[in-house]
């Protein structure tokens, strides 16, 4: 019992890892019904331009991270003006194949800017573990955690309590309407792909510590926030957060009492699972399945 | 007609010229071996309509069947092997192909994503069967008193592999089978309304492609020699992704343009370093927004310029059912009716 809950307990970082990153694809996806596949390379180049901030310019640390965060919501931003724009309207390959493209761009082009030498960025919060009864608590850990499910009230705040909430609800339920109430569709999308790519560099960041960080560090996490995204519910906050968690913890129990080599077998077949049998997840709604 | 006689004359001397040099023929072996894979993925994205982010996945299947299977059994006749090769994956891409069935767009992208990941981790966890970290050296294979992995004999195999597969595709996609894997892309809607079960054509798209890809895979693993897990990562099935786009969806011959223009970029990938995943996206993304259809469009633009045809000729000379990636059906600057596209 008490290795069982370790293991949740642990997950707790890697799970509000997962639950930022899924947060940040379910924004992008609410408003533009398209999957950002190119997350995992825009996230990277977040976590990049904070230890350029912070180990080159010499920058605090506070300072490296707003900087990379402002960066992560210019990506973001140029993104969709630039480039998801222009395939609006047209069926999901063409938005697949375009972030598909991007994310060769963008991964080719963070290798040649920052090269494939792995670099290190402090964790945000440092010391020593917290100990409740025989469990240890990583106070970094706990940190990521409380950081997931405070960005998931606030945004759940600003979608149900603010003028502009209202307007980005109003896109993703039906922009021919929205754009007849005067809501300009363009700075809604705009809006929602900065604060996802923004979102995602977080969680990158937050994840840099306990994986090397290099261009090609998201290949192999990317695919838990699309999975714990997709568990959630394509498109819903809370699904994120839950999501986030539930595949985090998941990959943490296989990795303790099964192998460590099996966690990315085990997302595929609870991707395929969840796609199967509840396609909307466990907070989506059924009617965006159809897309 | 005449192109595809000149290239296929070219390729049957090429190792008159080359056959001493081994990197050379180890190359061309691998372009040929590539171009089974961007046509087997082209037939599922280009034809069929359907994603799949996931394509090294099946090639590791392939090569990993082979090589078990030339390691167990050691007498079996070559083709025996390549059949299984293509067999095994055949009814691994039956297995993918039945959720696929109801799943579309960015949501079938996931889930090949996921098996693309996967499949490499699993052949880790292999124990002996697989050989985990270290994997299988492929044991020779022979033809009679042809040794199968010596450069030359390989590059013919290839080259017949690839022919008979090409001809095998074509001759699917003009039947009814390819009508209606054509009906499916063109609209999930209508598909059904004229009487085609679109999850049943899903599941046989999905094994053909996957077919196909794992005869790849047993020229893989004889060019490579040893099939390992790390030969299958994210980044391969990404590769083999932007190739076909780049080649042009919906057109064979622009899917082996796409695997050599591969070929030469990973060959490059060391003098390049990340700038040859950049080209490659910017090929991606240059081809989406400024040439659908891709470089087999441009080729046969500019031969039609040549020819002076260009008037004359109607798109629908692309071909069956090319023509690249779908367009805008309306206007961009109707920002509401469009979202609902797709």
């Amino acid at each position: 019992m008490t290795e069982f809950a370790q293991l949740v307990v642990s997950a707790l970082g890697f799970g509000g890892i997962y639950a930022l990153a899924a947060l940040g694809l379910n924004i992008i996806f609410k408003t533009s019904n398209v999957v950002n596949f190119a997350y995992g390379a825009m996230a990277t180049v977040v976590a990049l331009l904070v230890w350029t901030a912070h180990t080159s310019l010499g920058l605090p640390t506070a300072a490296a991270w707003i900087l990379a965060i402002l960066g992560g919501a210019v990506i973001g931003g140029a993104t969709e003006g630039g480039f998801m724009r222009r395939v609006e309207g047209t069926p999901p390959i063409v938005s697949i194949v375009m972030t598909i493209g991007l994310l060769l761009l963008v991964e080719g082009l963070a290798g040649v800017i920052w090269g494939y030498g792995p670099k290190t960025v402090p964790t945000v919060i440092s010391g020593p573990s917290i100990t409740i009864g025989q469990v240890s608590v990583d106070r970094n850990d706990l940190f990521v955690a409380a950081l997931a499910v405070a960005v998931t009230l606030a945004l759940q705040l600003f979608y149900q309590r603010t003028r502009l909430g209202l307007a980005v609800r109003a896109v993703a339920e039906d922009p021919e309407v929205a754009s007849l109430m005067g809501v300009s569709r363009r700075r809604v999308l705009a809006l929602s792909w900065a604060v996802g790519v923004a979102l995602t560099g977080v969680a990158a960041t937050l994840a840099a510590p306990a994986v090397s960080l290099t261009p090609t560090m998201m290949d192999d996490i990317a695919v838990f926030a699309f999975a714990g995204a997709v568990l959630g519910g394509l498109g819903s906050i809370t699904g994120a957060l839950v999501g986030g968690f539930a595949v985090g913890i998941l990959s943490d129990l296989i990795a303790g009492y099964v192998s460590t080599n099996l966690q990315l077998t085990v997302v595929f077949a609870l991707i395929v699972a969840v796609l199967y049998l509840r396609p909307q997840g466990l907070f989506g709604q059924a009617a965006q399945v159809r897309q | 007609m005449l192109a595809t006689l000149v290239v296929l004359v070219a390729a049957l001397v090429f190792p008159r010229f080359e056959g001493a040099n081994t990197t050379v023929m180890g190359l061309a072996s691998e372009a040929l071996t590539y171009g089974l894979v961007t046509m087997s993925l082209n037939l599922l994205m280009g034809y069929g309509g359907q994603v799949s982010v996931g394509q090294g996945g099946f090639l590791a299947v392939g090569a990993y069947t082979t090589a078990i299977v030339a390691t167990h059994f050691g007498g079996l006749p070559f083709i025996v092997v390549l059949a299984l090769a293509g067999l095994v994956t055949a009814g691994v891409g039956l297995v993918l192909g039945l959720p696929a069935r109801r799943l579309r767009g960015h949501y079938l992208a996931v889930a090949t994503l996921g098996f693309g990941l996967a499949v490499p981790e699993i052949a880790l966890n292999g124990g002996s069967l697989t050989g985990g970290y270290t994997g299988l050296i492929v044991p020779p294979q022979s033809l009679g008193p042809v040794m199968l992995n010596n450069p030359v004999p390989l590059y013919y195999l290839a080259l017949a592999v690839l022919l008979v597969s090409a001809v095998a595709i074509r001759s699917v996609l003009a039947s009814p089978t390819g009508r209606r894997f054509m009906a499916v892309r063109d609209s999930q809607d209508t598909a059904p309304a004229m009487g085609i079960n679109t999850g049943r054509t899903k599941v046989v798209l999905f094994t053909l492609s996957a077919f196909f890809c794992g005869l790849a895979g047993y020229l893989f693993a004889l060019n490579n020699s040893i099939v390992e897990y790390s030969s299958f990562d994210f980044s391969l099935s990404l590769f083999f992704f932007a190739a076909v786009i780049v080649g042009g969806l919906g057109s064979m011959w622009g899917s082996l343009i796409g695997a050599a223009l591969l070929v030469v970029i990973q060959q490059e990938a060391v003098s390049l370093g990340g700038f040859s995943e950049a080209i490659l996206g910017v090929a991606v993304v240059i081809v989406l927004l400024l040439v659908p259809g891709g470089l087999a469009a441009v080729a046969r633009r500019t031969r039609d310029a040549i020819a002076g045809l260009r008037v004359a000729r109607r798109p629908a000379a692309a071909g069956p059912g090319g023509g690249g990636l779908p367009g805008k059906p309306s206007a961009p600057s109707s920002p509401a009716g469009a979202s609902r596209e797709g």
